[in-house]
């Protein structure tokens, strides 16, 4: 009960940064960088060890934006050319120029790499469907739904791969669900494709957004687990949840990714209580809200440790 | 029909103008450039943004807002009364804006954008329109510690506004337009939001317009119709009910159609467009319309943008012709 794990991505090392940089300008082969990639995710899974995570994660060392790197790996997607995303800060975003298509696995050799170094299970990780669709143009689908319902079978032929590799869980984010939340059913059709057939436990995690659309649905999104953000909103989502028998595990984010302040182990103890008045301690699993590629590797280790230590410690209060 | 978009243009071109304004915005950041050399650089791209427009051959022109990071930033960190915040989701978009807070009673201490549409203005021989913000919106999205009241909040908005667009008018804004996107979400304000408008308008002589996009207006077409304003804007694009809703509606205003996808690169054929504007044919003389595509083309590259409203201008001269 009470299991610890983490949302998906984790910081970049500094060498690690500047190896992507001098990569793009091509200064530094690719072989090199992935040897500099496939230390930090080495780093990591021994730093996640030691926090005393119990689910791991590959902490996405090798991947620069989550749908982006998807684009990047299967058919059928064009890139860009720049688009701004705010301030000065542009991106090439991802074009649906013709058929879907895996010419290979895309992430399930960076699972194995991070599996064979911990005994703890390291979850498979994976963008959904409607995100995928909704962050990128569309030049070849007659509708958003097809488009989605395409994206969705490769993913699903991904998480098989993932599942016979040997993860026991995959996680397939949905961050753009919240954005409108009017299709949310095509999001639920569309990931209902992906995990059709998996015994893997899986996850979904989806941002802070119009709750009261979206949250009646929450019990239809075709997964074992369902990853919330929590803390950012001060808990007030606890209230959505209380009396309702929610009949999945839920993923409870108990530490801000957009804060620099790094809560105390006292404080996430009594949100996790809070918690434990509307969900079984079974069904909780406890990590950050979000992904922590934006805070430095110190803040991101810092909250991964209030994590583990406040998790312990309501566990023990639990088996006295 | 008169062919206009709806402000924004990309603010980078790798394969046209210049990519100069992402490194100018860093080494000013990093206080390595000055104002003034920041400036030049905009106002480079702003003549080559205002350049394209002409030989597309659009009508109404805009500066492209090439200084612009997002709608309500340019305006409420030069109000005194706002601080800016860090990022939010802007509407239904996978991009971000900064999040003005207030904290004090909001006030106008001068012209914001006259120097800049002055030097728009002088770059072209077309009639140049001037954007600001709606005051609905910019409350909607902006963090109210202050009146704690949307109401109090929007009027304060719309009377700083009415200012800036009378500053704007008497340095020849021929027509002002307003952005007003949150109308199309949850459920607006709508009464509030006439009111305001009607505030930030009174008495200007410069052509108004109130647009509207994303989103969906669903059945509040009718009472957008009593905004005083001269154009209304409607984004046909986002919402394909929209068109239809227009059939039921009295129309009492100019209406300014957004027939093109600002947010996705497919291009609209010559074809799609003429169906388009014999649908609207149908519901009103198209003589007394605008036509823009639905959202401002920054959320397109380059290429494609310029694509956008060489077609449009394309689609509307070969429909005259037939």
């Amino acid at each position: 009960m009470l299991l610890t794990t983490s949302v998906g991505s984790l910081p970049k090392p500094d060498y690690l940064t500047q190896a992507r940089s001098q990569t793009r300008r091509g200064e530094m082969d690719p072989s090199r960088l992935r040897q500099l990639e496939q230390r930090a995710t080495g780093e990591w899974i021994k730093a996640q060890e030691e926090l005393g995570i119990d689910i791991l994660v590959d902490g996405e060392q090798y991947r620069g934006d989550m749908v982006a790197y998807f684009a990047e790996h299967l058919g059928g997607f064009k890139q860009s050319g720049l688009v701004r995303s705010y301030g000065n800060r542009y991106y090439r975003k991802p074009i649906l120029a013709g058929k879907i298509t895996r010419p290979k696995p895309v992430t399930v050799d960076w699972w194995r790499f991070a599996q064979k170094q911990t005994r703890k299970p390291v979850k498979g990780m994976l963008t959904g469907p409607y995100t995928i669709m909704d962050w990128s143009f569309n030049e070849h689908f007659p509708s958003r739904r097809a488009a989605s319902l395409a994206i969705a079978r490769v993913i699903h032929e991904e998480a098989k791969d993932l599942e016979r590799a040997g993860a026991q869980y995959i996680q397939i984010d949905e961050p753009a669900i919240s954005t409108r939340p009017e299709e949310m059913d095509l999001a639920i059709e569309a990931l209902g494709l992906v995990t059709r057939g998996l015994r893997a436990h899986t996850i979904t995690h989806i941002c802070y957004g119009d709750f009261k659309t979206i949250g009646p649905k929450l019990r239809r999104l075709p997964v074992d687990q369902i990853d919330l953000e929590f803390a950012n909103r001060g808990f007030e989502l606890l209230a959505f949840f209380k009396g309702k028998r929610f009949p999945k595990a839920i993923g409870l984010g108990v530490v801000d990714v957009h804060n620099h302040r790094v809560e105390s182990t006292k404080e996430v103890v009594a949100n996790l209580k809070k918690a434990l008045k509307v969900f079984k301690p079974d069904q909780i699993y406890v990590d950050p809200d979000c992904g922590l590629k934006t805070r430095t590797p110190e803040e991101a280790k810092e909250k991964l440790r209030v994590v583990v230590e406040a998790a312990q410690a309501v566990r023990q209060e639990l088996m006295n | 029909m008169i062919t206009t978009t709806v402000g924004n243009f990309p603010k980078v071109a790798e394969d046209a103008y210049t990519t100069k304004v992402i490194g100018a915005i860093s080494r000013w950041q990093r206080k390595e450039l000055t104002d003034s050399e920041l400036e030049r650089v905009f106002q480079e791209v702003t003549k080559a943004v205002i350049q394209e427009q002409e030989t597309a051959g659009l009508d109404l022109l805009t500066d492209g807002q090439v200084r612009w990071e997002d709608l309500l930033n340019p305006i409420a960190r030069k109000l005194e009364g706002f601080e800016i915040n860090g990022l939010s989701r802007w509407f239904d978009n996978n991009i971000y804006y900064r999040r003005p807070i207030l904290h004090k009673a909001p006030r106008w201490t001068g012209p914001i954008l006259v120097r800049d549409y002055q030097f728009a203005a002088q770059c072209t021989s077309r009639p140049l329109k001037a954007i600001l913000p709606g005051p609905y919106t910019f409350a909607k999205m902006s963090e109210d510690r202050y009146y704690k009241s949307e109401q109090k909040f929007t009027r304060a908005m719309a009377e700083i506004l009415h200012q800036e667009a009378k500053a704007l008018e008497h340095a020849g804004a021929p027509f002002i337009q307003f952005d007003e996107p949150a109308l199309g979400f949850a459920k607006p304000n709508m009464a509030l939001a006439v009111e305001a408008i009607g505030i930030v308008t009174q008495g200007l002589k410069a052509k108004t317009a109130l647009y509207t996009y994303f989103g969906a207006l669903n059945g509040n077409l009718g009472s957008l119709m009593r905004a005083k304003v001269d154009v209304i804007g409607l984004d046909l694009v986002s919402s394909p009910k929209t068109i239809m809703n227009l059939k039921h509606v009295p129309i009492k205003k100019t209406l300014a159609l957004g027939c093109l996808d600002g947010r996705n690169t497919k291009l609209e054929s010559v074809t799609e467009l003429h169906a388009l504007f014999n649908v609207i044919r149908k519901i009103l003389p198209l003589e007394q319309i605008y036509v823009n595509p639905n959202t401002g083309l920054e959320f397109l590259p380059h290429e494609q943008a310029l694509q956008k409203i060489q077609r449009l201008q394309e689609a509307v001269v070969s429909y005259g012709e037939r």
